[in-house]
């Protein structure tokens, strides 16, 4: 079964209609019609097979029933043989004769029914993939068809603009400039960042040299107090005080 | 086996499930009788995609180049050909757009694939498609 050959074939046929489906709703309407063809002789085969194996059973209850018949005239030969009755059992082995023939008949003819069965549930298996890869095939067509359906809606509202549909070329487009967009926010903000380190830097600066309030400013209300302390105590105290030494110098 | 998903019950439960992972994915169900969700990767310069359902098959699409921005197309076509092998989970393919050719990246799932494969699907996509993209550059205007 070429089923891509017949998609191939449809391909072909609608692939230079522009704007239309690849495959049109005929082509559609001609694979329906051939999953249905390979269901029904799907059913029929089943069909087949039911009645073969309905047979086949009614041949082994046949055969149950003369071999059971094989069994039971077998022990009448010897029961009659037993009792020296050799007449008797000429004539039972005239007829074990021919239910013998008939169970060679039938072991043949179920054997005939069974490589029956076997082939008809080989075509059954085989017709059942064939309608499964047909339907996949449909189902794959179908699901193409309204993907393409929706990429040429989208086509034809960018037909107007005078803008291309939108490719994976554009996405790149656009990551690259949102890209160098963040890259320059980011510098502009690191820049901030380094300026407000810098302000940072010289305010701490200038707290440490006591010219605007910083960190130590409970040290340096402490020196403001004890300024005049120097010329009282004298120098021994002086150094004690720490901060207050160089503000000591300065008035020095 | 699970139940199939359709085009609607499947973006339903995309939209609702929130342990999927779709953040920057934008989704929305477009059209009737043979709906499709169209979607749009925010965060992977807005690359339109589009999924359908039909029976037994998810078939996710997304554009690749117009054949008109393709400089040899020969090359191109052989190069894709090339590529296509060694593309994880995804396909090339070419398909009539309007009135253009459009090369697109495609993945098929089965239609009873679990949710979390059909989301994989729609990263996997999109990364595949930027990354051929990336790759054909000097072969397209």
């Amino acid at each position: 079964m070429a089923i891509w050959t017949k998609i191939i074939t449809l391909f072909r046929g609608a692939a230079h209609e522009a704007g239309t489906a690849v495959v049109d709703a005929n082509a559609m309407r001609i694979l329906d019609q051939e999953v249905r063809d390979a269901q029904t002789a799907l059913l029929r085969a089943r069909d087949d097979l039911a009645k073969i194996m309905a047979q086949r059973k009614m041949a082994n209850d046949k055969l149950a029933d003369k071999k059971a018949k094989q069994l039971e005239y077998s022990n009448y030969i010897r029961e009659a043989l037993a009792r020296d009755n050799r007449g008797l059992a000429q004539e039972v082995a005239t007829k074990l004769a021919t239910i013998e023939a008939d169970i060679a008949t039938e072991t043949k003819i179920i054997g005939e029914f069974d490589a029956s069965i076997g082939k008809l549930q080989t075509s059954s298996r085989q017709a059942e993939t064939v309608i499964q890869r047909l339907k996949q095939q449909i189902d794959t067509v179908k699901a193409t068809e309204s993907v393409q359906r929706a990429q040429a809606a989208l086509a034809a509202q960018h037909a107007g603009t005078g803008a291309k549909l939108g490719t994976a070329l554009d996405s790149l487009e656009r990551i690259k400039q949102r890209q160098t967009e963040r890259a320059a926010q980011l510098s502009v903000a690191e820049e901030m960042a380094a300026h407000t380190g810098e302000d940072g830097d010289l305010q701490r600066r200038l707290a440490q040299a006591g010219i605007v309030p910083g960190e130590s400013s409970a040290d340096s209300i402490l020196a403001r107090f004890e300024t005049p302390a120097p010329k009282a105590l004298g120098h021994d105290s002086v150094a004690q005080l720490g901060h207050a030494d160089s503000v000591a110098n300065k008035n020095g | 086996m699970n139940t199939p998903w359709t085009t609607e019950s499947l973006y339903e439960a995309l939209r609702s499930d929130s342990t999927a992972d779709l953040e920057g994915v934008e989704l929305n169900l477009v059209g009737g009788v043979d709906a499709t969700v169209s979607i749009v990767m925010r965060e992977q310069g807005d690359l339109a995609m589009q999924l359908a359902v039909s029976g037994e098959q998810i078939f996710v699409s997304s554009p690749l180049c117009l054949a008109s921005q393709v400089k040899d197309r020969n090359a191109f076509n052989e190069a894709c050909l090339r590529l296509n092998p060694i593309n994880p989970l995804s396909n090339l393919g070419l398909q009539r757009v309007g009135d253009e050719d459009l090369y697109i990246v495609f993945g098929e799932l089965s239609s009873r694939s679990p949710l979390q494969a059909v989301v994989e699907e729609i990263h996997v996509l999109a990364d595949n498609t930027l990354q051929a993209a990336e790759a054909f550059a000097d072969q397209l205007k």
